[in-house]
């Protein structure tokens, strides 16, 4: 299993392909920008002018949102982050980045080559979504920024560095938080100790989506949920992805009261059939999606996304 | 009109292409077992008029076996269930076959040259490639892991599908990907002991040596590699089109999707939604997919049908030949004007098809 499309809407508006010269756009600002190199090994030089091409297309402020798919050797070499800090200037309407559009037939999650996010991060503080996917030499140091409602890390391993980064920055409005936490043997080696920042609620105080997805640390993930504070001022709590089986269920529907949430979201899950449904019967008024069950393999449980 | 059929009787391609000959008013068709033309060398001569099938050889292990043996020139042992063995030798077998059936007369519906050129990866990507058709670019010839990994350096390419060059289907081919000195391969081959077999589970080997192994014991066989041409995906599945075009209509059309980059399995993948493909296509990369698959099939103009083997780029900009497949019209309940792959062959012959005969120049590709 893995990613298997591009995302057709992002920060709430359509993705138009930057390299399709015929898509007719009324309005640059009212669409994403995606960005993606056809050739896997195409040379900087190609994105860079592909980029500068969509700086002269979107006007003065550039885009509002950027979507950036494959850069040329993602597999390889970093994004170059500094691209964009360069020209902070000219992208003075960007609300929203994304960086590793790539599905599993293009490059492996776990291969796509980040690098330290910080100064992009500092350099654009009107900046309200920031997603990325892959964590290859991904670097985060804590930051303070007001401006981002959305931050999403996909992963097929999560470094605990990062996850302890995002735990100690100021991010006072911040609404939106989905780490991937993946598996150890692709650098997902966060622990539930890392997430205790967050689960005491003594940072991020705007949370209501918290999304501890695709862990392969699932149930221990869920032992730690179900007595955190900040539990109580979400609205969607969101375990999926991961390898959630009957004990961790357990240990949830043991814990706080979770009838408060509007959603909980444990697809792709090892449930059995009567755990599932147990979920579902103790939370009523929550709606609880439990779909796409997994069945244990000779090799043990997997993710949902990892390679 | 009367037809004849090489095949192995019992299979349900022979008998579903019977129904389709019988519900047309015909004559049942003589079918010509593939072990006894084969075992005697002899096929029983068919009237000139007659329009003779050739079927697939395979699912029989016997008959898998005695192509071995002829392609080989020396005695061969019957494969285990679902190994991968000799299919050089039995691609050479299959070519000596062929010529006696052509020898036994009749009009064949598919032009043994036509039969083969599809049924061996690299000429077909260089028929395609020169006729301006749109097929991943391919690596010069390699025979082994170490003039794979040669190959790819030269190329500067990092995702390949390494094929084995006489193979069908998904078996022994690998989806191959580096990055560095990381190496990852989904395949459906499983090693086991100094045997190799067509698993019906796609896996993945993160290890090199496994990797090398693998390759190494397919490439004496023939290799053919392609850079690794992104698929579009719906839903969480990628997807690709098996189009079986007859007498040069692209009309029957399934969806093969996988969670694994691998859609051409037997089994475990799930047919797709031919309409919401469609859809997400948007008609006019619809119509240009189709129009290639017309145009592929127009390189075979001595053959009746051919299946063909259509990706769609990731983000659906463009679109790609996979593969042609010579027998590759097994579509089972997939109807166009109400005909299935066998109906539709029976009624364009009755419409008056006939082969282009050998030696006649026709375009290719376009």
């Amino acid at each position: 299993m893995g990613i298997y499309e591009h995302v057709e809407i992002f920060a709430g508006l359509p993705v138009v392909d930057a390299g399709d010269a015929e898509a007719t756009v009324a309005d640059p600002g009212a669409v994403a920008w995606r960005i993606s190199m056809e050739e896997f090994e195409a040379p900087p030089e190609e994105f860079e002018a592909a980029f500068e091409q969509l700086l002269q297309r979107t006007g003065p402020a550039g885009p509002t949102a950027l979507v950036v798919g494959e850069w040329g050797s993602a597999y390889d070499s970093p994004f170059p982050y500094q691209l964009l800090v360069d020209n902070v200037v000219r992208l003075s309407g960007l609300r929203a980045l994304f960086v590793g559009d790539l599905t599993g037939e293009e490059c492996e999650i776990s291969w796509i080559d980040q690098a330290d996010i910080t100064p992009v991060i500092e350099a654009f503080p009107a900046l309200e979504r920031l997603w990325i996917r892959g964590s290859e030499s991904l670097e985060l140091k804590p930051v303070r920024h007001e401006g981002l409602r959305e931050l999403v890390f996909q992963s097929g391993g999560l470094p605990a560095e990062v996850v302890r980064a995002v735990a100690a920055s100021d991010l006072p409005n911040l609404t939106h938080l989905e780490l991937w936490l993946g598996v150890d043997q692709y650098g997902g080696d966060a622990r539930a100790d890392d997430l205790a920042p967050i689960l005491a609620g003594r940072s991020l105080p705007a949370l209501t989506y918290l999304g501890l997805r695709n862990a392969e640390i699932a149930e221990e993930v869920a032992t730690a949920v179900a007595a955190a504070p900040i539990v109580a001022r979400l609205t969607d709590l969101d375990l999926s992805l991961g390898v959630l089986g009957d004990t961790g269920a357990e240990t949830l529907l043991a814990g706080q009261s979770l009838t408060h949430l509007r959603r909980l979201d444990l697809s792709h899950h090892f449930m059995s059939a009567e755990m599932a449904q147990r979920v579902v019967d103790e939370l009523p008024g929550v709606e609880v999606d439990v779909s796409d069950p997994q069945q244990e393999e000779e090799w043990g449980r997997y993710t949902a996304v990892s390679e | 009109m009367r037809l004849a059929v090489v095949g192995n009787p019992d299979n349900r391609r022979v008998t579903m292409f019977t129904e389709a000959v019988l519900r047309a008013g015909l004559p049942a068709p003589a079918v010509h077992p593939w072990r006894a033309v084969l075992s005697s060398g002899l096929v029983p001569a068919v009237d000139p008029g007659t329009f003779v099938r050739i079927e697939s050889p395979g699912e029989d292990a016997e008959v898998d076996r005695l192509l071995r043996e002829i392609g080989g020139g020396r005695p061969a042992m019957p494969a285990e269930h679902g190994e991968i063995v000799g299919s050089a030798a039995a691609f050479a077998g299959l070519r000596w076959a062929l010529d006696r059936i052509a020898a036994g007369g009749g009009l064949l519906l598919s032009r043994p040259a036509d039969i083969l050129t599809m049924s061996d990866k690299p000429r077909c990507h260089a028929l395609l490639s020169a006729a301006g058709l749109p097929v991943p670019p391919a690596l010069p010839p390699v025979h082994d892991y170490a003039s794979l990994r040669a190959a790819m350096a030269d190329a500067g390419w990092s995702r390949v599908f390494v094929k084995p060059a006489h193979g069908s289907s998904a078996s022994g081919v690998l989806a191959f990907a580096t990055a560095g000195r990381r190496v990852t391969a989904a395949t459906s081959v499983e090693i086991s002991g100094d045997k190799i077999f067509n698993n019906l589970r796609v896996r993945r080997y993160d290890d090199e040596a496994s990797i090398r192994t693998v390759v190494d014991r397919l490439g004496p066989d023939g290799l053919h590699v392609e850079r690794w041409f992104p698929k579009a995906a719906l839903g969480d599945r990628v997807l690709d089109l098996r189009v079986v075009v007859i007498a040069g209509e692209p009309r029957h059309v399934v969806v093969r999707t996988s969670r694994s980059p691998m859609t051409n399995l037997h089994l475990g993948n799930a047919r797709g939604d031919v309409p919401a493909v469609r859809a997400a296509a948007g008609e006019r990369a619809w119509a240009a997919a189709m129009e290639t698959c017309a145009r592929v099939a127009a390189c075979f103009p001595g053959t009746l049908h051919a299946g063909v083997d259509l990706m769609f780029r990731a983000g659906w900009r463009d679109h790609a030949v996979a593969e042609v497949n010579a027998f590759g019209d097994l579509l089972p309940r997939v109807l166009a004007g109400g005909l299935d792959t066998y109906d539709a062959q029976v009624a364009a012959l009755a419409r008056g098809w006939s082969p282009v005969r050998e030696g006649v120049a026709v375009p290719c590709g376009g």
